[in-house]
């Protein structure tokens, strides 16, 4: 980043912003042109083979063939899942993507959208024109215990694993202390699942499409305490593709492109007890800020956003962390029912991980799908469609925030 | 304060919470991972044994480290380990495990305590003793336990 604004002449650099500079003179425009969704669920019907066919399927049928594709980038979070090594392989192989090069990019639960950021740095700069993003998982061929037990290897595995802090540990660690300092009951998370699964079950794509009252939540069995059953997202299988091209090539598409306006990614500390504050996610704000700041634009500028709520407790956080509420304020937003589809700054309108499901590597690629329909008005509900978006924004958390990676998507037509 | 009873409380939190204590299952610290043991952790674990908690500290600059670690993050030089004499801390943050990962399923459920001392440096354990839902802030003491004379453990007590 600092290197390449050193190396431009300094005449030019005199009166210029450097950061527009970067982007307007050294990167090419990139869009979503095309977007496939595979029925995310307990899928004992599909492998990850399977799953990825059935996300590219539809993206095929809108005229996009192989031949079309310069490359793709073909990802899923665990292999122990699988068993299967070097996937990207089986995966091209299977979608007849022959001779395509093609690789994996892993990163937890941001796998989907770390795809994306390398997929778009390899368009922007001119290696190829148009790639396949293909994020997949297959979670539930193996026990609930033993996908937890996966999930915790994501943990330091010297000081924290042999502990058993779970996935969900690591976050009713955030939840425990967000509840004292900000003396936070915690029926105000049962609402966020509440509001999730009520967009859920308007969603076909959604693994468990049906409705929760405050009180089941409220009331639901414990998993980690203070968060229980309907505080947690769902393991589940499936997959989401999308299409990115080069401005020049978008064309070619379709008249109505998504425009990848804005990037950001951040990281935290390995270990959650070496973080200042266990109230917000670190690498999740500056992954923010960054993203606005290429985009140029802010938290109130948002009409959509679709964020990482692996946990309710990580959907009030992620209220904070992207400017929509003041530190100790996102209850307020869903009390409010801001978060709604007809409210200021609608959140995870298709049900989000907790209701659509979380199937690790799909879940990035299913929020900017989801982004790409919205801004279409192809939400199918009017119960669920969001009026007129223009820029939509997706929050993407691996593991407990070493991962993060912000886009903001603007409206191309 | 935290109260020594807590009628909210379920039996099998109680009972669950003796099962942790009786801490000799086969998960243990530095134990349970693929990652081989180095000449350091060696040390660290074999004061662990003998009752003694070890922090490091970096030969450069002097940052203290807890859990230890053989470089430095700052500067990267080797750390030494130095015997760590705090026992008294205050939660921090705290999980009860009631689903756990498949390793550890016949201990759930189980308290996961962050514990900080004094000093700044915090500590992430077992919380083994504990007869209502913890508070933050309440006051732990660091303690051992020994699963057999080379494994030694340690865990919060209240
Ligand atoms: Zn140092």
């Amino acid at each position: 980043m600092q290197s390449s604004s050193l190396r431009l002449p300094s005449l030019m650099c005199r009166n210029l912003d450097i950061r527009k500079m970067r982007f307007s003179m050294m990167a090419r425009k990139v869009g979503v042109v095309a977007a496939g969704h595979a029925k995310f669920g307990k899928r004992l019907d599909a492998t990850m083979r399977e799953l990825s066919a059935e996300a590219y399927k539809p993206i095929y049928d809108a005229g996009i063939t192989q031949d079309m594709i310069d490359a793709t980038v073909l990802s899923y979070a665990a292999s122990q899942f699988s068993g299967q090594g070097a996937g990207s392989a089986l995966i091209a192989d299977y979608l007849g993507l022959h001779e395509k090069p093609h690789l994996r990019v892993e990163s937890a639960c941001t796998t989907g959208t770390a795809s994306l950021r390398a997929a778009w740095g390899m368009v922007s700069a001119g290696l190829y024109d148009t790639m396949l993003v293909l994020g997949v998982e297959q979670m539930n061929r193996v026990s609930s215990a033993k996908a937890t037990e996966y999930m915790s290897q994501a943990g330091d595995m010297r000081w924290e694993y042999p502990y058993g802090i779970s996935f969900p540990a690591f976050y009713a660690l955030m939840a425990s202390r967000y509840m004292a300092e900000y003396d936070l009951p915690h029926e105000v998370l049962s609402k966020i699942s509440v509001k999730s699964h009520h967009y859920g079950a308007q969603n076909p794509y959604a693994h468990l499409p049906r409705t929760v009252t405050v009180e089941e939540a409220h009331n639901s069995v414990p998993i980690t305490r203070p968060l229980n059953l309907y505080d947690c997202s769902l393991i589940s299988d499936g997959a989401a593709a999308i299409v990115i091209a080069a401005e020049e090539k978008a064309k070619e598409f379709t008249d109505e492109p998504m425009w990848i306006k804005g990037i950001g990614a951040g990281a935290s500390s390995m270990m959650i007890q070496d973080r200042e504050s266990l109230t917000s996610i670190p690498g999740a704000k500056s992954a923010a800020k960054a993203a606005y700041d290429m985009a140029g634009v802010g938290p109130e500028d948002i009409d959509m956003a679709q964020v990482h709520d692996c946990f309710t407790i990580a959907e009030l956080i992620a209220y904070e962390d992207l400017g929509f509420a003041e530190p100790g304020k996102g209850r307020e937003l869903i009390e409010n029912k801001e978060v709604y589809h007809d409210g200021s700054i609608p959140v995870n309108c298709d049900g989000g991980l907790k209701s659509k499901g979380h199937p690790l590597g799909a879940t990035g690629v299913s929020m900017v799908y989801e982004i790409y329909s919205q801004m279409r008005g192809e939400a199918r509900e009017p119960s669920r469609q969001i009026d007129d978006v223009q820029i939509g924004l997706a929050h993407n958390v691996g593991q407990s925030g070493q991962f993060v990676n912000v886009f903001i998507l603007e409206r191309g037509w | 304060m935290l109260g020594r009873a807590d009628n909210s409380l379920t039996s099998s939190f109680l009972s669950g919470v003796g099962k942790t204590m009786a801490a000799t299952d086969e998960v243990y610290l530095g134990y349970t991972t693929d990652e081989a043991t180095t000449p350091f952790l060696r040390d660290f674990l074999d004061a662990l044994a003998e009752g003694t908690l070890m922090k490091s500290v970096c030969t450069e600059c002097g940052r203290e480290y807890l859990p230890p670690r053989e470089h430095c993050q700052d500067d990267l030089s080797k750390c030494e380990l130095e015997e760590f004499e705090e026992r008294e801390a205050k939660l921090y943050s705290y999980t009860i495990v009631d689903f756990a990962p498949e390793t550890l399923s016949s201990k759930a459920p189980y308290v996961v305590g962050i514990g900080e001392f004094p000093s700044g440096l915090r500590l992430t354990a077992h919380i083994t003793n504990l007869m209502s839902v913890p508070e933050i802030g309440m006051d732990m003491k660091l303690a051992f336990d020994e699963v057999d004379e080379r494994l030694v453990t340690y865990k919060w007590l209240v």
